[in-house]
């Protein structure tokens, strides 16, 4: 099944600090319910996200590996 | 292929522990503590800085500038062999994790690499030492100094990230375009970088059994740097994270990762001073003044805060910035560069004018021991800690001081 997706956020090259930067940021215009597409490749991400999702209430609903070493999250606002 | 599904054997299951997930940041920090204690019991303490330094000076000494004839060529170097397998170590982590690839980020990115690790040079320069030889081994050696410094670092920190923020707010555009990743380990066609991962280790190993006729220190300190590197990669253990996530994100995860190290570098660090272990023949006060340095506390304020800056707006401190090369992340390239190319061009000639200005005062070596006692000392340093830990805990819970 496809998820519905708000808003994409290209957080690819980017090191550490600017996805979760980014991320904080574009979480903040969003409504309750909407999803989050974010590409990435610093490595660092895959464990900043699920910390910072466990203390802010936001849940990963989907985790893939794309070609390339670019991998996707899907991310739903509380 | 084979069809059934095979039950991985012990030894694969012993290496999935390690390069499947990443380390909690304090496992990195307690291995890393440990292993602090392990330089120094046969030298002395770890430090990055000195050993970036030493490899911009083999940069202008090859270009035939003569100020720099007289640096020691990096593989004759302790440190500079320790900076360069930091980032060995790393690349062989990502390599074993199928995390490495080469990254290359928005011109904007590669920019403020560039500055930031000319602005870490700078710092280092002035503040003698970086979050490495000031803070992470500082702090446990019981120096003074290294608590000055390490203010300094908060506050450029804090104005940094503040830089940041704004920059993301108000100019988006630099930090967003077009990005390229090549050589990347997804999937099956990945598993090369497994074997190269092995290949990388082994030479080193191979390369330690050399140094170690003649240089035993040496042999050591390569194969202690590989290990670091790699438990850095790891772990992502990040000394700027430590300082600015709990301005940021409000995550306390990284600072308690770095006061795990710190705690036992200072139990290690206190003990070798106090009996003298491993002075040889130098004098037991030389071993009580091991990395504690004359910046006393202007010095090491100054150099702490441009540090701080530098560090922050790089993504990376001094060992931040090696692992991360490793890894293929091609903005802290750019901060390595800048690392390596401003470090001996500040040391000839922005620092002496400082060190001139200042008078001694405001630049000497504070030695705690020898104002509070070893007790004093030992329970002021923890109480700090201590105090830091409260501090980044009860915000990641009330959030007060962090940003988003």
């Amino acid at each position: 099944m496809e998820n519905k997706i708000d808003q994409t956020l290209d957080c690819k090259g980017l090191s550490c600090p600017m996805p979760m930067m980014k991320l904080a940021k574009a979480f903040k215009g969003l409504n309750s319910g909407d999803v989050l597409e974010m590409l990435g490749t610093d490595p660092g991400t895959k464990s900043d996200l699920p910390k910072w999702c466990t203390k802010t209430g936001n849940s990963i609903i989907r985790e893939d590996e794309l070609e390339g070493g670019v991998f996707r999250f899907l991310i739903l606002k509380k | 292929m084979s069809e059934e599904k095979k039950e991985s054997g012990v030894l694969a299951q012993l290496f999935q522990t390690f390069f499947a997930k990443h380390w909690p940041v304090w496992v990195g920090g307690l291995t890393l503590g440990i292993l602090n204690i392990l330089l120094f019991a046969i030298k002395s303490p770890w430090g990055a800085s000195g050993g970036i330094n030493n490899w911009g000076a083999n940069f202008y000494k090859i270009l035939g500038i003569s100020n720099f004839e007289g640096a020691a060529s990096i593989n004759t170097s302790l440190y500079g062999m320790l900076c360069v397998l930091i980032v060995v170590g790393a690349f062989a982590g990502a390599l074993f994790s199928k995390e490495f690839a080469i990254r290359i980020p928005p011109i904007g990115e590669l920019i403020k690499g560039f500055i930031g690790g000319g602005l870490m040079a700078i710092g280092a320069t002035i503040g003698i030492g970086c979050t490495i030889g000031s803070f992470f081994s500082g702090v446990p050696a019981l120096s003074g100094g290294a608590i000055i410094f390490t203010i300094g670092l908060f506050v450029g920190v804090i104005v940094a990230l503040k830089y940041l923020m704004w920059e993301m707010e108000k100019h988006p555009s630099f930090s967003t375009g077009k990005s390229w990743v090549f050589l990347a380990g997804t999937g099956k066609k990945g598993d090369w970088q497994i074997w190269a991962g092995w290949i990388v280790t082994a030479s080193m190993f191979v390369m330690a059994y050399i140094y170690s006729d003649n240089n035993a220190i040496m042999a050591w300190f390569i194969i202690i740097g590989l290990f670091m590197g790699l438990i850095c990669q790891r772990s992502r253990f990040c000394i700027v994270k430590a300082f600015r996530d709990p301005f940021m994100t409000g995550e306390a995860d990284g600072s308690v990762g770095v006061m795990a190290g710190l705690i036992v570098g200072l139990i290690g660090f206190t003990a070798i001073k106090y009996f003298g272990i491993g002075a040889g023949d130098a004098s037991m006060r030389a071993r009580e003044m091991t990395w504690v340095f004359s910046h006393f506390w202007l010095r090491g304020i100054i150099g702490g805060f441009i540090f701080g800056v530098g560090m922050t707006i790089a993504g990376g401190c001094a060992v931040g910035t090696l692992w991360r090369v490793g890894e293929g992340q091609v903005k802290l390239w750019a901060a390595a560069l800048g690392f390596l190319l401003i470090s001996p061009l500040s040391k000839e000639f922005i620092v002496p004018p400082i060190v001139k200005m200042l008078p001694h005062s405001m630049a000497f070596k504070n030695y705690l021991p020898d104002y509070l006692g070893y007790a004093g000392a030992f329970a002021l340093v923890l109480a700090i800690i201590l105090a830091w830990y409260v501090f980044v805990k009860w915000n990641e819970k009330t959030g007060k001081f962090s940003a988003y």
